[in-house]
């Protein structure tokens, strides 16, 4: 034993062995792994054809027509309409900064510098004024916008940012309250949470857009803010279940060594239990995010001129309308580059944490 | 002397089961007591009860002049006074050993930060794993982690410290660095109430051992009487289990 070396002299042929041995260990395994090859490739050619190769980037409906790729040209030239929808197109740069305030805040509060309440309520306060100032105006000079005419990313980030915004405090209070030793308050809290679970989405929205101002005319809010309300309610009630989950599988020494050292109620959840609860439901967490941020979606069907609404919109005035099949994968890929990112700052929470940080 | 703790009929039940039956104790100032006793004999709950991780429900607790029932004003404050190390260390994992042993000065003693930490340091001299302060709980031994849940508990300046089988999760080389930090805080003058079935410690530093069977307190007496001279059978089987290996 004592001759095999522990490092290979050659790590190339090493690995050229290995892959051999993986893909080729026996002639038919070698045969289908042949075939499996050469159907990647080929698949492979055929997207860098209508991706690359063969597509039209700039131009009119009638250069696309003429090529066999794909029309990116429908993105070139209607990628404003999808990114800010009826915003007023001279006034374009305020919604592209709104929506860079946005994301940037968003980018910012996943810094650990940030995760205190004072610093986190400062950004996002200051961030929520910037965005309204830049996106509504009626201010400095700034020509007045309705929301009626907010529309394409930048609103579909800010419904986004509204729902967790509302939602996880929510969450975190609904979650406390389930919890409570008082019976009444933990049923009404299950009560709650239950009741918005057995709901679909669509339901609330169509409640709190459609029927809610029916129902009670005197109501205050707009429809924009009546609809962030209902998607923080939904989000709040599975969010809610997440942190329990992750409260419940803390050991009960935890809070006893906490209560043993005199610390009140408030400072055991905010310093000892809520800190690990959310270490543990983190992957629930991210997940749950990235639901939310695809649901932003379902909005389309109240008549909020979001992201999805303004894709429609934009192959869908007779030139463009062959080139849907573009454009839902220039709006596929801008949803994949958020939900991606949001799984991989997961990932790197989770190795941060891995030690105890 | 003063009684530190002054335990007056006290019973308690979880649902039927009658976990504690009226059990009597008295505990001066500056008094060492170890609580021994088979398994399921109640000493846990019954040190549990003075720091109200378990309720009552007859009987009186009085802690150093305060008598304990549902006013949580009365409860913060025996908790303010009273420490306790617990079997399984419980020393909070996200945070590093100095933030767990300056999280309760600071937030209940309102201490500044750099006075808490300064404290935090002397006492983590004294339980000679200063070098430590800046890694997480999960980083150290198991010996360690008692050593660091101790001067936790010390750090809030308490005038009784419990005790509640800190030697049991332990590995066996690493008992004696936690009892040796336990003796030199008896030394020390610090009111200890210790549920161990370390007879050893219990012969050198208590000035009472208590024997508990079913709930009840069955024997108490100095270390001399109870282990040269114990009154009840189960006691006498009890020790004879305990020290046979």
């Amino acid at each position: 034993m004592a001759d095999i070396p522990l490092v290979s002299p050659q790590p190339g042929i090493d690995r050229l062995a290995r892959l051999r041995r993986s893909l080729f260990p026996t002639p038919l395994s070698g045969l289908v792994s042949l075939a499996g090859i050469a159907l990647a490739l080929w698949i492979g050619w055929a997207l860098l054809q209508w991706v690359v190769v063969q597509a039209v980037f700039t131009g009119s409906a009638e250069d696309c027509r003429a090529a066999s790729g794909a029309c990116w040209a429908v993105v070139t030239a209607r990628w404003r309409l999808m990114f800010f929808g009826l915003y007023p197109y001279e006034e374009h740069w305020r919604s592209a900064l709104a929506c860079f305030v946005l994301v940037a805040t968003i980018v910012l509060s996943c810094l650990p510098v940030f995760w205190t309440a004072l610093r986190i309520a400062v950004l996002w306060v200051a961030s929520a004024a910037l965005f309204l100032l830049l996106m509504r105006g009626g201010l400095f000079g700034l020509s007045l916008v309705g929301e009626e005419k907010w529309g394409g990313l930048t609103l579909s980030i800010f419904i986004f940012a509204g729902t967790a915004l509302f939602g996880m405090p929510l969450a975190i209070a609904l979650a406390l309250l389930r919890r409570s030793t008082l019976p009444l308050v933990s049923k009404l809290a299950g009560g709650f949470i239950d009741t918005v679970r057995s709901l679909p989405l669509v339901t609330i929205l169509f409640t709190v857009a459609v029927l809610l101002p029916i129902l009670a005319p005197g109501l205050s809010g707009t429809k924009l803010m009546r609809v962030i309300f209902g998607m923080a309610i939904f989000f709040a009630a599975y969010q809610a279940e997440i942190l329990r989950s992750g409260i419940q599988s803390l050991p009960v020494g935890q809070e006893e060594a906490a209560k043993a050292l005199g610390l009140g109620y408030w400072q055991r959840m905010r310093k000892v239990i809520l800190p690990q609860a959310f270490r543990r439901a983190l992957p629930p967490t991210v997940s749950q995010f990235a639901i939310s941020f695809k649901e932003v979606s379902l909005v389309i069907i109240i008549g909020i001129f979001d992201f999805l609404a303004s894709g429609n919109a934009a192959y869908g005035s007779g030139e463009w309308a062959f080139a849907y099949v573009e454009v839902y994968v220039f709006m596929a890929f801008v949803n994949f580059i958020f939900v991606f990112s949001l799984s991989r700052y997961g990932a790197y929470l989770e190795r941060r944490m891995r030690v105890g940080k | 002397m003063t009684a530190a703790v002054t335990i007056d009929r006290l019973n308690k039940y979880y649902g039927t089961y009658h976990a504690l039956q009226d059990v009597s104790l008295t505990v001066a100032e500056g008094e060492k007591v170890v609580i021994c006793g088979p398994s399921g004999s109640g000493k846990s709950t019954l040190i549990r009860c003075i720091n109200r991780l378990e309720e009552h429900q007859s009987g009186t607790i009085d802690v150093l002049g305060t008598v304990l029932d549902d006013n949580t004003a009365h409860i913060d404050h025996v908790r303010r006074e009273v420490g306790m190390v617990f079997q399984n260390f419980n020393l909070f994992p996200h945070m590093t050993i100095l933030e767990n042993c300056a999280l309760a000065p600071m937030l209940v003693r309102k201490v500044s930060r750099r006075e808490a930490e300064a404290t935090a340091m002397q006492y983590l001299e004294r339980v000679r794993i200063p070098e430590q302060a800046l890694k997480y709980p999960g980083e150290l031994s198991g010996g360690q982690q008692q050593r660091v849940a101790i001067a936790r508990s010390l750090c809030m300046k308490p005038r009784i410290m419990l005790f509640d089988e800190p030697t049991s999760a332990l590995d066996p080389e690493m008992i004696s660095e936690v009892l040796d930090v336990m003796v030199g805080l008896a030394q020390d003058g610090m009111t200890m109430i210790c549920v161990t079935h370390e007879m050893g410690f219990a012969r050198q530093v208590a000035d009472k051992v208590v024997f508990m069977d079913h709930g009840r307190i069955l024997e108490t007496g100095t270390p001399a009487q109870f282990f040269g001279n114990p009154q009840h059978e189960r006691t006498r089987n009890f020790l004879s289990q305990i020290l046979a290996h």
